[in-house]
């Protein structure tokens, strides 16, 4: 066994005790494996010694759930190859490392550009048609591109386009997997099913492991709040979006698309929130061609108009009249131009019979303005992150308190309202924009000193309870981590925390993995 | 005021590619997008219709793919369009595309104000303005990056080169060309986009423009791309003033010194 995978954890490694949630943790060793072998061997040495595992990507989560909470860090950053690919039925799947990075793979894809020098006979030969074949696309698109493969398969990913796409799971097709006591695990979709409730898997190493699933029963809308179960499931999928607490994902075969021959945007705006929702409405009633709706409230239309006057990066984002009050995005893929058009007239009727002008819309059809419309969207966490930074000069503590919630069709307009009335009453700033097609919107308080951050964090979890009540989920994408982890147990109850506490202890016994996460206290985080 | 926009499909960014045997650049229409710079003098064009009133007509040559540009200006709040199409055409220098737009600049009954982008991103040049305003017989200016004042008869400009600042008034009718700057181009509406679509597009035969054939296309092109690089930056600008014949002079002292080394 190579003793020397594992080294002390010393102070230039500080940056790998933290991730985009800003939160600080602490680990005593680190490695970074470059091969599904020496993930076995470095997980066979810890389990010995029972030392918790901390399961890092490229630390981009806003949960914390790649903040170590004491124990090892498994960096994954060196397992960033493409390993091979396969065609099936006109499709293609390519098999990562889970250290590949988001962006890096989409250019690849759209280049058709992939190092091949390792791949076997059979891969080679896929590639060649693949370079012949129409371009192809990863579908799942967080808003931070340099996610890796394995964070978004930890957290399910999503992002605007998952409307119509699905989250990252949808495009999950066989993973790889070491346990904790170094065992291994391979899942192909289709191939393992749980009997109801009851759940076998085989390991490599010809053991089996049979777990009892949870019985909640999942809320019906976007989700990723604790473990995917229901009856006579797929076994892989409860591995996708767990959070890094079952197992350490190696290898992972993702399903491709083709491109489609047009993608447009088109943004509508609205004096009222309600009427953006009842224009959300409207075009969720067309169920071909939209792919994504997102939303950005006053707030965040304000933030923009402040930026683009203030700071030259901003200078290019389009002019914002006055009279804009909210702005919702609609994207189109569509096979003609004939489709297109036919959806831009549904769009522009329903601009208008939810009280917007159509003759005040935005289409982007080329890619220099879709690119201005991507830079739109983006300006807007950008400059939310950017000003939380500018408060934590005076209040280090402050980070952005942002919610992460979605609710079933029939609660969308209550949680608006709730939104609206308890920000009102608090009097926090907050700005707010997302996913309005999935019922899901990011509300991010932007706190201003320590009392508003604590009355955002009390927000919060109010925010939190009320969504549970609804049937909603406490995360729909970032996933729960550590940060989520008191509102998973508002959402299931203590009694179903048992049984996914009893499922983790099947699969790792010793409680070594992404200790924190999922189940955590929240006061053990810095 | 009457302004004519000059607008060219080109290939887009990630897919231009150069014929190996004419060294031209390969033209099929499909990943075509308008000159981005063709976008800035269609606001500006848009911005002085709104100031002063009047009509916005885009007009471009090319292959009948190309009249996708004219929608697309049409869609961004142009009010109609026109496209110089024919073999005859194929193949054109700057000095022949100018003389085939000024022919069919004319056809349209010509205009006060013809704005053309700095340059397209295709070819570099940023010839096409000032030989189409030296074809028509009116004044110009290039590299306009504001306009400073506009009236039906007159516009005050300004110009920014590497190391002179200048504001200009300019007589109508003239031609600017128009460079990157409070101009942001701003993105087609939905109903815009379905004018464009709707647009009926006339096409001018170099037999409509009644065009010296001579002197259209690969015919009236002098000029013979023998090589394409990337000059080196020598980080080096010079300002040249004085009368035309002056200037004339001085550019030709400077043209003889960088292809035959100082006199």
């Amino acid at each position: 066994m190579d003793q020397t995978l594992i080294r002390k954890l010393v102070s230039a490694d500080e940056e790998y005790l933290r991730d985009e949630s800003k939160k600080i943790g602490h680990a005593e060793t680190i490695s970074f494996p470059e091969t599904h072998e020496q993930v076995c061997q470095i997980m066979a040495q810890l389990y010995e010694t029972g030392t918790s595992v901390t399961v890092q990507g490229s630390r981009t989560g806003l949960a914390a759930a790649a903040v170590p909470f004491g124990g090892h860090v498994l960096n994954m950053s060196r397992m960033d190859k493409v390993l091979s690919m396969r065609a099936e039925d006109d499709r293609f799947y390519i098999t990562v490392q889970p250290g590949v990075i988001l962006q890096k793979l989409n250019k690849a894809i759209a280049a058709r550009s992939f190092d091949t020098s390792s791949w076997d006979e059979a891969s080679q030969e896929v590639y060649q048609s693949f370079l012949k074949a129409p371009v192809q696309m990863f579908t799942p698109d967080p808003t931070e591109s340099t996610a890796a493969i394995g964070g978004m398969v930890a957290c399910n990913a999503s992002g605007a386009r998952s409307y119509h796409y699905g989250a990252t799971r949808r495009h999950i097709q066989a993973v790889r997997a070491v346990l904790a006591n170094g065992q291994t695990i391979s899942l192909r979709r289709g191939e393992i099913f749980a009997k109801g409730l009851e759940l076998t898997i085989p390991t490599e190493q010809g053991d089996t492991i049979t777990v009892q699933l949870p019985s909640y029963k999942m809320p019906n809308c976007k989700n990723a709040s604790g473990y995917y179960c229901c009856e006579d499931m797929d076994a892989l999928d409860l591995f996708i979006g767990s959070d890094g607490t079952l197992a350490v994902l190696t290898e992972i075969e993702l399903s491709l698309l083709p491109v489609p021959a047009l993608t447009w945007g088109v943004s509508c705006f609205f004096q009222k929130e309600s009427q953006a929702a009842f224009y959300t409405k409207l075009a969720r009633q067309i169920k071909q061609g939209i792919v994504a709706i997102e939303y950005f409230d006053p707030c965040a239309l304000d933030i923009l108009r402040r930026q683009k006057a203030e700071s030259t990066a901003f200078a290019g984002l389009p002019f914002l009249p006055d009279s804009f009050g909210c702005a919702v995005y609609t994207e189109l893929h569509c096979d003609t131009e004939e489709q297109a058009y036919e959806l831009l007239e549904a769009l522009s009727q329903y601009c208008a019979a939810a009280g917007g002008d159509p003759d005040m819309t935005w289409v982007a059809s080329s890619d220099s303005d879709r690119d201005m419309l991507h830079f739109f969207r983006h300006a807007v966490p950008e400059s939310v992150n950017m000003q939380v930074e500018r408060t934590k000069h005076t209040y280090p503590e402050i980070t952005k308190v942002g919610g992460d919630l979605a609710v079933p069709d029939e609660y969308f307009e209550e949680l608006l309202e709730l939104y609206d009335s308890t920000l009102k009453e608090e009097g926090l700033q907050h700005a707010a924009w997302g996913h309005i097609g999935d019922n899901h919107i990011h509300v991010n308080i932007l706190p201003r000193d320590m009392d508003e951050y604590s009355r955002g964090k009390a927000l919060l979890a109010k925010w939190a309870g009320e969504v549970s009540r609804m049937g909603g989920a406490v995360s729909a994408e970032h996933g729960v981590g550590k940060l989520k982890a008191p509102f998973l147990e508002v959402m299931y109850g203590t009694e179903y925390i048992r049984e996914m506490a009893a499922l983790k202890a099947a699969f790792d016994p010793r409680w070594m993995l992404g200790r924190g996460n999922l189940f955590a206290p929240q006061e053990e985080v810095e | 005021m009457k302004i004519i926009v000059c607008m060219k499909q080109v290939p887009a960014a990630a897919t231009a590619s150069i014929d190996p045997l004419t060294k031209t650049i390969v033209r099929t229409g499909r990943n075509a997008v308008t000159n981005p710079f063709d976008l800035y003098a269609l606001q500006t064009a848009l911005d002085i219709k709104s100031g002063v009133g009047g009509s916005v007509t885009a007009i471009t040559m090319g292959i009948p793919a190309a009249q996708k540009v004219l929608q697309d200006a049409i869609s961004r709040g142009a009010d109609d369009g026109a496209i110089l199409s024919d073999r005859a055409f194929a193949g054109a220098d700057t000095l022949a595309t100018s003389y085939a737009l000024s022919l069919g600049i004319n056809k349209l009954g010509g205009a006060d104000l013809i704005v053309c982008g700095k340059m397209a991103v295709d070819g570099d040049t940023a010839q096409i303005g000032p030989e189409l305003a030296q074809h028509l017989g009116i004044s110009h200016v290039s590299d306009v990056s504001e306009i400073l004042e506009m009236a039906p008869d007159h516009l005050v400009v300004r110009r920014v080169w590497d190391d002179v600042e200048q504001e200009l008034y300019l007589p109508l009718p003239a031609l600017i060309t128009v460079a990157k700057g409070q101009n942001l181009p701003q993105l087609p509406t939905i109903p815009g986009m379905l004018r464009g679509r709707a647009a009926q597009i006339p096409t001018f035969t170099a037999e409509d423009l009644q065009a010296d054939i001579a002197r259209c296309g690969l015919k009236g092109s002098p000029t013979q791309v023998v090589r394409t690089f990337t000059p080196p930056v020598r980080g080096e600008a010079q300002t040249i003033d004085g009368n035309e014949a002056q200037q004339a002079g001085q550019l030709v002292q400077i043209i003889r010194e960088v292809l035959h080394g100082a006199d």
